[in-house]
């Protein structure tokens, strides 16, 4: 009981909803010692040589997307507490904001998230964001204070990639601060348009996205690179926000005759709706999404359509790693839930940072300057470096179908090396 | 151009059309009555969903039952949500718009707003941040119809909202609580020197154009599967452009409205580039502005002045 008291408590802190007094009041209030919550990765400040070190991040809390950014944090969090576990000295914390307005990220809020988070001097790197629109609103901000931006989940060529990555960070153009650990649309693109073309045998593909700089970034690599296998590529429309009912566009498209449907964008913006109205008009074709779409959210709102979909996911599979199994554990005794698709992404994120504060000083420069010279950085993802644009060198994609109405991994594409 | 297909996107944009013509009756009624936009009419449309999701959770019904009990649960919800819909229309007018009444207009086209937002946010805290599936009770198959095919749920939509239309229509202009309606959009003043309860006749208003908003939240509710609470929003402001492209205020021409916007949606789809719909949408809405101010069937209002 008070266990578990704690551990509420602990959430509300790390959620940077109640202050360290706050905190410590309540836990007297409740008898807990100081050694309970100290055993779960909290010591009084003031400690003895103890420097308070703040991680800031910024993912979609709320909404639609909570279901992204809430297991995203949870590996956030995870990484502090274990950082935390193993002593040392600095004290960790993270500052969480929330990205998502009305239940949809929004790259204006994730601005002023982020704007916030550097005025506070305690904040020596933040984690976040999760989607690429709001990245490309943040890094101009990001860059000009000098600070270290990890993406768990951002996967948009332009955020890193000369010409285009060159007009976010004019600012300091010398001075990458943002890195991100899974990889990029220019990767996984094509090999949802390979596994279209070559397993799915489909030769005639229809694409729809959702007119964001993920969705339509996704949605024209796999229109380029199935082209350049050789399939035709029949139509490329976007969605207009909000919109709820897809038999129009789905008719239009069925009397193309595609071979498979490729979905650009996230569940909310359309992702989900689409595949369950495809029965509907009578389409029966294979349904191919990038990452965006591989989420329990997509189960839910596709319902029985769901089956048989496909998505990509620009990660490994913890599950599939052997050194990520103690993370998977970890993480399912702490959240009592199965880790989310960027929960490891969101851990080893946050653990560079972590590393980098113990090894060059809770100093945002020194951090920043410390995470841009990463080389055979060995995490529980694989071994790797971040190259001279902020891109990791851990190049995998991951392939899940829905089977018995779950996401299961199916296949993976290395092109490490 | 395959006239086939032309008429398959007719169905669709013709079960599209419906949706939006009975949403956008809700606003160009109460327009009609108290010049007011009333924002919060897209909300109230989700909100009937979402009464209907937890009405139909109460009674038990899957999409397992047994066919006459789902029949029965869903006249049952179908009345009971659009009665508890009236209601809260009735309410909102009261405590929010009533206190207003001969203020500068502006002053309850932002409380409108603001209702907006808090049946958003109060479905939101209800039936969380996510989008919530809703049961499926209606079979879907499909008649072929020739070439064509139409979707049982399709023709559900369409029939039901003809219906409602018909009986609005009814309403309105043969029964003396419809003449009092019309009586008091005229000249409110008159009316009431006339022995006209206008108070009675305006929440009546609000009665009937959010009881067929909840009637449309149900019948959505069954057609699309989900129900999210942040929906309101698009269908509200689609609907709002339906009742102003009809001519705001005239019932016939925000059904009239409502239809002409679901087939410029789906011809857009079909013809143009579905990123394309909305910019089409206003873009007839402009012509039509441009040609006819006050809508396709609007009259001057100078009556009113």
């Amino acid at each position: 009981m008070r266990d578990r008291e704690a551990r509420e408590l602990m959430q509300l802190f790390h959620a940077g909803k109640i202050s360290r007094r706050d905190l410590l009041a309540r836990a007297a209030a409740l008898g807990l010692s100081l050694g309970v919550l100290g055993g779960l990765g909290v010591r009084p400040a003031g400690a003895a040589g103890m420097t308070e070190v703040k991680i800031g991040v910024d993912l979609p809390m709320s909404g639609g997307e909570a279901p992204n950014g809430v297991p995203t944090n949870n590996g956030v969090i995870l990484a502090i507490e274990e950082a935390n576990k193993a002593g040392g000295m600095y004290h960790f914390s993270e500052t969480l904001k929330d990205d998502a307005v009305n239940g949809v990220h929004d790259p204006a809020q994730g601005a002023k998230n982020v704007q916030e988070l550097i005025a506070d001097s305690a904040v020596v790197g933040i984690v976040g964001n999760f989607n690429s629109n709001v990245a490309k609103a943040c890094i101009p901000i990001t860059n000009s204070a000098g600070i270290v931006q990890i993406s768990p989940s951002q996967t948009n060529p332009d955020l890193t990639k000369p010409p285009a990555a060159l007009d976010l960070r004019k600012a300091n153009p010398s001075k990458i601060n943002y890195f991100r650990v899974c990889t990029t649309d220019d990767l996984q693109g094509p090999v949802a348009a390979d596994y279209a073309f070559r397993t799915l045998k489909a030769r005639k593909l229809a694409i729809l996205d959702d007119q964001e700089t993920y969705g339509k970034g996704i949605a024209d690599q796999v229109e380029k690179e199935f082209k350049k296998l050789g399939g035709q590529v029949l139509s490329h429309d976007g969605i207009p926000k909000g919109t709820q009912d897809f038999h129009a566009i789905l008719t239009k498209i069925k009397s193309e005759g595609p071979d498979a449907i490729f979905f650009g964008g996230v569940t909310t913006t359309g992702g989900g709706l689409i595949r369950k109205q495809m029965p509907d008009v009578g389409l029966k074709i294979a349904y191919v999404g990038g990452d965006g779409i591989v989420e329990d959210e997509f189960l839910k709102v596709a319902g029985d359509s769901a089956e048989g979909s496909f998505g990509t996911v620009a990660a490994i599979d913890a599950t599939k790693v052997p050194a990520a199994q103690a993370f998977l554990t970890a993480y399912k005794a702490r959240f009592n839930d199965q880790p989310g698709a960027y929960s490891a992404n969101g851990y080893v994120a946050a653990k560079i940072i972590l590393d980098a504060v113990k090894a060059a000083g809770p100093d945002r420069e020194k951090v920043r300057a410390w995470v841009a010279r990463l080389k055979n950085y060995k995490s529980m993802l694989g071994t790797f470096s971040f190259d001279q644009n902020g891109d990791t060198t851990n190049r995998i994609i991951s392939v899940y179908t829905v089977k018995g109405g779950k996401w299961t991994w199916t296949d993976q594409v290395n092109f490490n090396g | 151009m395959n006239g086939v297909l032309f008429a398959q996107q007719l169905i669709n944009g013709l079960s599209l059309g419906a949706i939006y013509a009975v949403i956008a009756l809700g606003y160009t009624m109460v327009y009609g009555i108290v010049e007011l936009i009333n924002f919060a009419h897209g909300d109230v449309y989700t909100a009937g969903s979402f009464v209907a999701l937890a009405l139909l959770t109460v009674l038990g019904a899957t999409g397992h039952s047994a066919a006459a009990a789902v029949v029965f649960a869903l006249i049952v919800v179908l009345l009971a949500t659009m009665f508890i819909m009236g209601t809260s229309g009735v309410v909102i007018e009261r405590f929010a718009y009533r206190p207003l009444r001969g203020r500068p207009r502006l002053a309850p086209l932002l409380t409108a707003i603001g209702v907006s937002f808090s049946i958003e946010n109060l479905l939101q805290l209800w039936y969380g941040p996510s989008p919530v599936p809703f049961p499926q009770l209606v079979p879907n198959p499909f008649f072929a119809v020739g070439p064509l095919s139409v979707g049982q749920m399709q023709l559900i939509v369409i029939l039901s909202s003809l219906v409602m239309m018909a009986a609005l229509h009814f309403f309105v202009q043969r029964t003396k609580l419809g003449k009092a309606m019309r009586a008091t959009a005229q000249d409110w003043m008159a009316a009431e020197i006339m022995g006209i309860d206008i108070n009675k006749t305006i929440a009546l208003t609000f009665f009937i154009g959010s009881l067929l908003a909840g009637a449309a939240g149900v019948i959505t509710g069954l057609y699309y599967g989900n129900v999210w609470f942040i929906n309101g929003f698009r269908a509200g402001l689609i609907a709002f452009t339906a009742a102003v492209l009809g001519g705001i205020g005239n019932t016939t021409g925000a059904a009239l409205g409502g239809f002409v916007i679901g087939f410029v949606e789906v011809m857009t789809a079909q013809y143009v580039g579905f990123q394309w719909a909305e910019v089409t949408i206003f873009s007839v809405l402009i012509l039509v502005l441009v040609f006819r101010p006050t809508g396709i069937l609007g009259q001057q209002l100078s009556e009113r002045a």
